[in-house]
């Protein structure tokens, strides 16, 4: 194919910091985001089909956490050697409710750094927008909880629970408790990237961000138990949609509004810093 | 394919406003730093990225404890359809200076601007998953490399057809070999037509059809217009391809010019690497056999060399008419005074170069008392360029010793036309109709 005589894109390398220029930055920002489009997808194509096909389980592994997580907790509330009080739904089901969304929390924020492990390789040889590889896992992680989707659905059914119309407004409180695990996760990507401690650190700090989040247990009060898990920007995310799936009804509107503006705010924040630090971490970073 | 032009081409210098249009890639002022040590690399790591978040530039042109320029103030402009050959030996820079052109890593010194797309062939078959199949993988690449799912389709049966992989294109790549996945990735590349292609040491996988296949296809973007940077060591592959070249030490830019210019530096410098350098002008001493010409009657004095205008050479030219001469000092009548001349490679395996005698060819003189030369005359001299070792002996017959020199070293210098192998074979090229 013959070379046009139109003008080239072109692209100037500098070692000036990028925040100098904020509108060029967010200009690129845009361009990339869009330019990535299709290779997430090709990207998530390609993960899943490798995933899958080494599996015989498959997608079932979406959804087996929950349903073990719900059968110990429920039998142990059962035999009263747990005592986590009065829930709005039948407590298994409560249960599964709440592990599925704990588990997409904990997917957002370790998507943006398993992310960047896994393409290590393809990171520090080619030059290629790197917002891809984040919408990829993202989109990895909506299909997961499509797959949990069903889980619940069975649940509602099974337990005769009633639906409201505001079933329809669960998802936007669902997107806005991704956005606020993938904010986390970007901040820790490139970090993590660099230092092990950041995923080994992760794992035990999520481990105890679950006690502190009323995943097993209903939201508390009066106590000084109670103001952490009040505190947690997870909670308001996670009870507002499991409210909106359920009873229709909003405890505390002005957290979860509070916590959204985090996450929405975030996630931009970390964005940016996920871009401005990359390079740095490309170059000297074991591939 | 061998250009003409590099033997008139002018010295290296910015172009004019009139080819401006035509530069593809203008690199000023270049330079890189890294560090040695892990924990410390990692913690400056943390420290660049501080400084890019608040715009605090450090000052870049100190180096922090550690560390190292990689690269340091590297300068050239490529044009459309030229062809550039990065040369050096491992670690002098030339991957870094790749990564910095793709974009990949942030130069800590001047400015770096691309125009059109860059399809770097660094790692061949980024992006590939070992459990997906030939097929599927070659959507990844060719979508990472930039291209659209329109783009990928069009090209998607010439990418195939190229790598000649037959029926393993459905095979998992797990289960292919290093070549084959080699082939396949090289494939995926250069069907991306882009503006600029960086090779990075990759010409050398495959079986030598494919090799050639490629080469073939690099030469067919070449003349469309696509510019070039390559890195290889197989010298054939940058004399094949390049027009220019660069040569690179420890990250400074030792030469820029002719792709021919820069091989040939390139190899004599790889050639003396070990050598202990002589000075110009400092005559080695000729250590004679013997103390006194008293026993044998015939005592050696010097040894050196003339070219075809008698003049004395310090360093003999390949490719050039030479006389080896030694001059002896003759206290009694010798019959039958013969040279025997033996030249040694000092470098690489060593071994025998040259072994001859002018008794083994029938040539024996006669002479009186008094002071000769002896001279071997050669019509040209077939050494390639390189450092050797000089054996001399003066003999009465075929055996009868009478004076030798066993560590004459000198050093032949390359001269023009030269080709590749062990030895000079000058030549002329021809076609007859049949």
């Amino acid at each position: 194919m013959p070379k046009s005589a139109s003008p080239l894109p072109e692209v100037t390398y500098t070692p000036e910091s990028r925040v100098k220029h904020p509108l060029t930055l967010l200009r690129e920002m845009g361009q990339d985001l869009l330019a990535s489009r299709e290779l997430a997808w090709r990207l998530m194509v390609r993960d899943i089909s490798a995933q899958y096909r080494q599996s015989l389980l498959g997608f079932a592994w979406a959804f087996i956490p929950p349903i073990v997580t719900a059968i110990g907790l429920t039998l142990a509330n059962n035999a009263k050697v747990l005592n986590v009080g009065v829930t709005d739904l039948p407590y298994p089901a409560f249960v599964m409710f709440s592990m599925s969304l704990w588990q997409t929390f904990t997917e957002a924020i370790n998507g943006p750094i398993r992310a960047v492990t896994d393409a290590k390789q393809m990171l520090a040889k080619i030059n290629f927008p790197r917002e891809a590889i984040i919408l990829s896992q993202l989109g990895q992680i909506f299909i997961n909880f499509g797959v949990k989707l069903l889980l619940i659905i069975g649940l509602f059914i099974w337990f005769k629970m009633p639906v409201t119309w505001s079933v329809l407004l669960a998802p936007v409180a669902l997107l806005h408790l991704i956005a606020l695990g993938t904010a986390f996760g970007l901040f820790l990507a490139p970090l993590g990237a660099l230092y092990q401690d950041i995923s080994k650190g992760l794992t035990i700090f999520l481990g105890l961000w679950l006690f502190f989040t009323p995943v097993f247990f209903p939201v508390p009060q009066d106590s000084t138990f109670a103001t952490i898990v009040q505190l947690n920007p997870v909670t308001p995310l996670l009870v507002t949609t499991r409210e909106l799936a359920t009873t229709g009804v909003v405890s505390n509107p002005i957290g979860f509004w509070l916590a959204s503006l985090l996450a929405l705010g975030g996630l931009f924040l970390g964005w940016l810093f996920y871009r401005l630090s990359m390079p740095f971490v490309i170059e000297r970073m074991s591939a | 394919m061998i250009r003409e032009d590099w033997e008139t081409a002018e010295a290296w210098e910015t172009p004019s406003p009139a080819a401006d249009r035509d530069v593809v890639l203008s690199v000023r002022g270049i330079s890189k730093k890294f560090c040695r040590s892990l924990k410390r690399s990692l913690f400056y790591g943390i420290q660049d990225i501080a400084a890019e978040l608040t715009g605090l530039r450090p000052d870049n042109n100190q180096l922090r404890h550690r560390e190292f320029w990689a690269l340091k103030d590297v300068s050239f402009d490529l044009h459309r359809g030229e062809s550039l050959g990065l040369v050096g030996v491992n670690g002098s820079g030339k991957t870094t200076l790749l990564r910095i052109i793709s974009g990949l890593l942030r130069p800590d010194t001047g400015t770096v601007t691309v125009r059109g797309r860059v399809a770097p062939l660094i790692a061949l078959g980024a992006g590939f998953n070992p459990i997906l199949s030939g097929r599927e993988n070659i959507y990844v690449n060719m979508a990472i490399l930039g291209l659209s799912h329109q783009e990928i389709s069009d090209r998607f049966q010439a990418v195939v057809d190229f790598a000649e992989l037959g029926e393993a294109i459905d095979a998992p790549v797990q289960s292919y070999s290093s070549g084959m996945a080699a082939r396949l990735g090289f494939s995926c590349a250069i069907h991306t037509e882009p503006d600029i292609l960086l090779i990075d040491e990759v010409l050398a996988v495959g079986d030598l059809r494919f090799r050639t296949k490629c080469e073939r296809r690099l030469t067919e973007l070449l003349r469309q217009g696509t510019a070039f940077v390559l890195v290889s060591h197989t010298f054939q592959a940058i004399l094949n391809v390049c027009t220019a070249g660069i040569y690179l030490s420890k990250g400074t830019m030792l030469l820029a010019g002719s792709a021919k210019d820069v091989m040939d530096r390139y190899e004599a410098d790889l050639v003396l690497l070990d050598r202990q350098e002589q000075q110009e002008g400092d005559r080695p001493a000729i250590i004679s056999a013997h103390a006194s010409s008293h026993e044998t009657g015939l005592q050696l004095l010097d040894i050196y060399f003339r070219d075809q205008t008698e003049a004395i050479v310090e360093f003999p030219v390949t490719g050039q008419p030479l006389s080896i001469c030694v001059r002896c000092q003759a206290r009694q009548a010798i019959a039958n005074l013969s040279l025997f001349v033996a030249v040694y490679r000092v470098m690489g395996e060593g071994g025998l170069a040259l072994h001859m005698s002018s008794v083994y060819d029938g040539d024996t003189f006669a002479v009186g008392v008094g002071e000769y030369e002896v001279r071997a005359y050669l019509p040209y001299l077939s050494l390639m360029p390189g450092p050797y070792q000089l054996n001399v002996y003066l003999k009465d017959g075929s055996s009868y010793m009478l004076d030798a020199c066993e560590s004459f070293r000198f050093k032949v210098n390359p001269g023009g036309r030269l080709n590749r192998g062990i030895a000079y074979q000058p030549r002329t090229w021809e076609v007859k109709a049949l």
